[in-house]
């Protein structure tokens, strides 16, 4: 296994990945190549011996998986692949020029690359959402393996992850923690005290290898014990020196994502000589042996049965979720569900009671819980849906950004939306969601208004090739459309009309079921008015509220429990933004609200059916 | 939740938008002004020069509450001179005359666009307002109001997703604040303008400045090209 021919042949490798990662980053005049340089043995490695994977087939489903947490060493990685065959060496001075996929950190536009990283602390999230796919849904035995930074793992996130890792025994999780002292700005606070990282990582419940990161004899021995060690993760601290191999910078602050510049030439001359590529026999890479059963995928994903509401009970949104999530489970076998702890508020209970072998209860971890879905929908076998309250998946943003540059196709549902919640006051209670959730790149977001509806958000979100973000609310709302209602993506739905409306009320949600009480009031003074319910906030029905405000006398009120920027209100306006002549009443929610019955909120707040009455009065 | 503490804290975020080149998304800010306006009572300041940025980070030694300034990692002109002052809830008309036909609205780096723009258009003979809107929220809703009253069309461009920026920001300047009670005058309440939204739409990748800039749709050709096909 680890002969003098191979520990050379890998050695000499290594050097010609830090040759690509410096002269790919001279071209470019911009990167880090000194970040490159420490892994560089940790990458010749895992690539030209350890993984098991076909560089003619990258997102093949049985190939070990390979996540670069410290994605600012993208020009390494991309040096691997292109060494392994997958495309042209020469292409590797593109990187980071406006018409390459080589970016300056790794997204999936490239074919090798499952999820984008450069945002830190997330890779490791990724990576045990791979792993538990593998070990749980896939049973197969291919292995996934994660470098991070030392600099990275002050980010709580990464914690996170280690915590996940032990507790679902993921012992097909490799991580590797290229230690390499120096961080972007100043070293990193533990530097080179390994022993501190060792029972860290030992603390965390994961199997901790302290290695001498560009000892290639080393780290194959930690690899193989890795292997064959069960019932928990391996960790892999590996000393390094950032800059190593690079006469002059080794180990020298203040060269971090900086190209060499003029001490380019020299250095690369050096390690030419150290690698002599003309007798350099590259090794063949290591077969995939492991099995994945074929998914099936269905053209179009159903719900195992339709609503079925009798219209007298009143239901609120979060019940039907469950109610429908449980359904599309039964439905489709490549439905996945996670929670962070509350599944029996956001009520994803019913999918985990029906079926628990497809349900992750990742805990009060939500930037994980984000994290492991979108690892386990990479490679598009699986479908996630994220739960937590509203409010907590905002924790996540960075993560479902992320995941937006990884074209991710999970689905976020946040309960518990705005004031309507009551008596747990404002930190429970989501205000500012859809101004973040509208701005991810084609997600869907939805706000269904009754049970029926919410239900079919849940089938639509499934058939979508995207990212969804489903806000679901509280308290019971009485049912608004028949059990056959047909929903659509970018279709609103109109729920009150006549010939003679005044004023067009859109709302979402609560604010929907007030602006039909108001309705009713209004219709007691003889003024008639024309509500639409979105249903998609994102994309959002622009013909329809067109249409409606034309034929109301160009009379608008928009209403939402949520705070005025980045909502309905901002979002039906954007709709609007080439109108002239449109009146607007925007009622939202303008300061930070207090604990409360949700009719007394909703009141206090300006958004309950009188406030709403008297917009209409005003504008006519 | 600082802002349900009712905590003051002054926060600043550097390397906004696709201008900051070859380190590609993972490093840019797109959706940074939408998630802060959204934080209750929070200010929103997006300074487009060095003198502006100096005055603008003193203003937010007194500011109670969240605030927030945006940075540019490219470097841009000095426009402004030294003894400027800037308000919170101010702007700055760089560009007017009495026969503006549509007003540019820039803040950060695509402030310079607009005035760059100005200058292309003017040399086709097409006058064109030109605001430095520094202060994102609260917003000179003053401002744009006459902008809007005096020629019509509303150009807004900024280095940021489409949703919840600068352009929903000077939307939402003319919808009426505060609650409506019964038998009160609504204040402010008027009709929408025309407002033409130029935004980031498509998820950048790596490239310098200026090639995303320009793929983007936010650079001085293209605002000048949307003025021409509207007026």
């Amino acid at each position: 296994m680890s002969d003098t021919n191979t520990v050379n042949t890998l050695e000499r490798l290594a050097n010609l990945l830090r040759i690509h990662s410096i002269q790919s980053t001279q071209e470019a005049n911009s990167g880090h190549p000194t970040s490159c340089s420490s892994m560089a043995e940790i990458t010749s490695v895992l690539f030209f011996n350890v993984m098991r994977y076909d560089p003619k087939d990258p997102r093949n489903p049985a190939a070990d998986r390979f996540v670069l947490s410290k994605g600012h060493c993208a020009p390494i990685l991309y040096a691997a692949w292109a060494e392994a065959g997958a495309f042209p060496v020469s292409d590797l001075t593109n990187l980071r020029k406006i018409n390459s996929d080589l970016e300056g950190h790794p997204t999936p536009r490239l074919n090798f690359v499952d999820v984008a990283t450069g945002s830190l602390g997330q890779g490791l999230g990724f990576a045990c959402g791979m792993a538990y796919a593998g070990k749980y849904f896939d049973q197969s035995d291919y292995r996934v393996y994660c470098v991070l930074g030392d600099g990275e793992c002050s980010e709580g996130s990464v914690w996170e992850s280690f915590a996940f890792g032990s507790f679902y025994k993921l012992d097909n999780l490799c991580a590797i923690i290229d230690v390499n002292r120096l961080g972007q700005s100043d070293p990193a606070p533990l530097q080179h005290d390994m022993e501190t990282y060792r029972k860290r990582v030992d603390a965390f419940g994961w199997h901790p290898i302290v290695v001498n990161g560009q000892d290639v004899t080393q780290l194959l021995a930690a690899f193989k014990e890795a292997s064959e060690t069960k019932d928990k993760p391996t960790c892999i601290l590996a000393k390094t020196f950032k800059g190593s191999g690079l006469k002059g910078i080794e180990n020298e602050l203040d060269w971090h994502g900086k190209p060499l510049g003029d001490k380019a030439n020299e250095i690369i001359a050096h390690l030419r000589e150290l690698v002599n590529e003309k007798t350099l026999v590259r090794p063949q890479i290591s077969k995939i042996t492991a099995k994945v059963a074929e998914i099936k995928k269905d053209k179009e994903i159903k719900l195992s049965s339709p609503p079925n509401y009798d219209g007298k009970k009143e239901v609120a949104t979060r019940l039907a979720h469950g109610t429908a999530l449980e359904k599309l489970g039964k439905g489709c076998e490549y439905v996945i569900a996670l929670d962070g702890d509350t599944k029996n508020s956001t009520y994803s209970i019913k999918f985990r009671d029906a079926l628990p072998k497809r349900f992750i209860e990742c805990y009060i971890a939500e930037q994980n819980m984000v994290q492991v879905a979108i690892g386990v929908a990479s490679r598009q076998r699986y479908i996630t849906f994220v739960h937590t309250f509203a409010c907590f998946l905002l924790r996540a943003a960075d993560q479902v950004r992320m995941g937006g540059i990884s074209f991710t196709r999970t689905k976020y549902v946040g309960s518990h939306a705005g004031v309507s919640i009551g008596e747990d006051g404002p930190s429970q209670m989501a205000l500012e969601d859809f101004a973040f959730f509208r701005t991810i790149p084609n997600i869907v977001c939805f706000y269904p208004s009754d049970a029926v509806s919410a239900e079919r958000a849940v089938e639509l979100a499934a058939n979508y090739d995207g990212a969804v973000y489903i806000r679901t609310s509280r308290p019971n709302f009485p049912i608004l459309y028949k059990n056959d209602e047909v929903f659509e993506i970018g279709k609103a739905k109109i729920v009150v009309e006549s010939s003679n409306d005044v004023c067009t009320i859109v709302a979402g949600g609560v604010t929907l079921h007030e602006a039909m009480k108001a309705a009713e009031k209004l219709k007691g003074v003889g003024k008639a008015v024309r509500i639409i319910d979105l249903f998609t906030i994102k994309p959002i029905d622009r013909d329809t509220i067109l249409k409606s405000v034309n034929a109301t006398h160009n009379r608008l009120v928009v209403v939402e429990d949520h705070y005025p920027e980045g909502g309905l209100g901002e979002a039906v306006m954007g709709a609007l933004a080439g109108q002239t002549n449109v009146k607007v009443i925007h009622l939202a929610v303008k300061e930070v609200p207090r604990s409360g019955k949700p009719a007394e909120l909703l009141s206090k707040y300006g958004i309950d059916a009188e406030h709403i009455a008297n917009a209409v009065e005003k504008l006519v | 939740m600082a802002a349900i503490s009712r905590a003051t804290i002054k926060l600043c975020g550097s390397h906004a938008g696709c201008s900051i080149g070859a380190d590609g998304p993972s490093q840019m800010a797109l959706e940074d002004l939408a998630m802060m306006r959204a934080i209750h009572g929070s200010t929103v300041l997006y300074p487009s020069d060095p003198v502006s940025t100096v005055k603008l980070v003193d203003k937010m030694y007194s500011i109670e509450g969240v605030s927030y300034m945006r940075t540019t990692r490219e470097k841009t002109r000095v426009i402004y001179k030294e003894d400027e002052t800037f308000e919170i809830g101010g702007s700055k008309v760089l560009r007017s005359s009495a026969g503006d036909m549509v007003t540019l609205i820039g803040a950060g780096i695509t402030l310079h666009e607009c005035l760059k723009a100005h200058e292309e258009l003017l040399a086709q003979g097409i006058h064109a307002r030109v605001i430095d809107l520094y202060s994102i929220k609260p917003i000179d809703a003053k401002t744009l109001a006459t902008a809007a009253r005096e020629t019509g069309t509303l150009i807004v461009v900024e280095d940021h997703w489409v949703e919840g920026g600068i352009g929903d920001a000077v939307l939402d300047a003319f919808t009426p604040k505060g609650p409506v009670t019964r038998g009160g005058k609504v204040a402010g309440l008027d009709t929408l303008p025309k407002v033409v939204k130029i935004a980031v739409r498509d998820m950048p990748g790596s490239g310098t400045p200026e090639e995303l800039m320009d793929a983007a749709g936010i650079t001085a050709s293209h605002i000048v090209a949307t003025v021409k096909s509207l007026v």
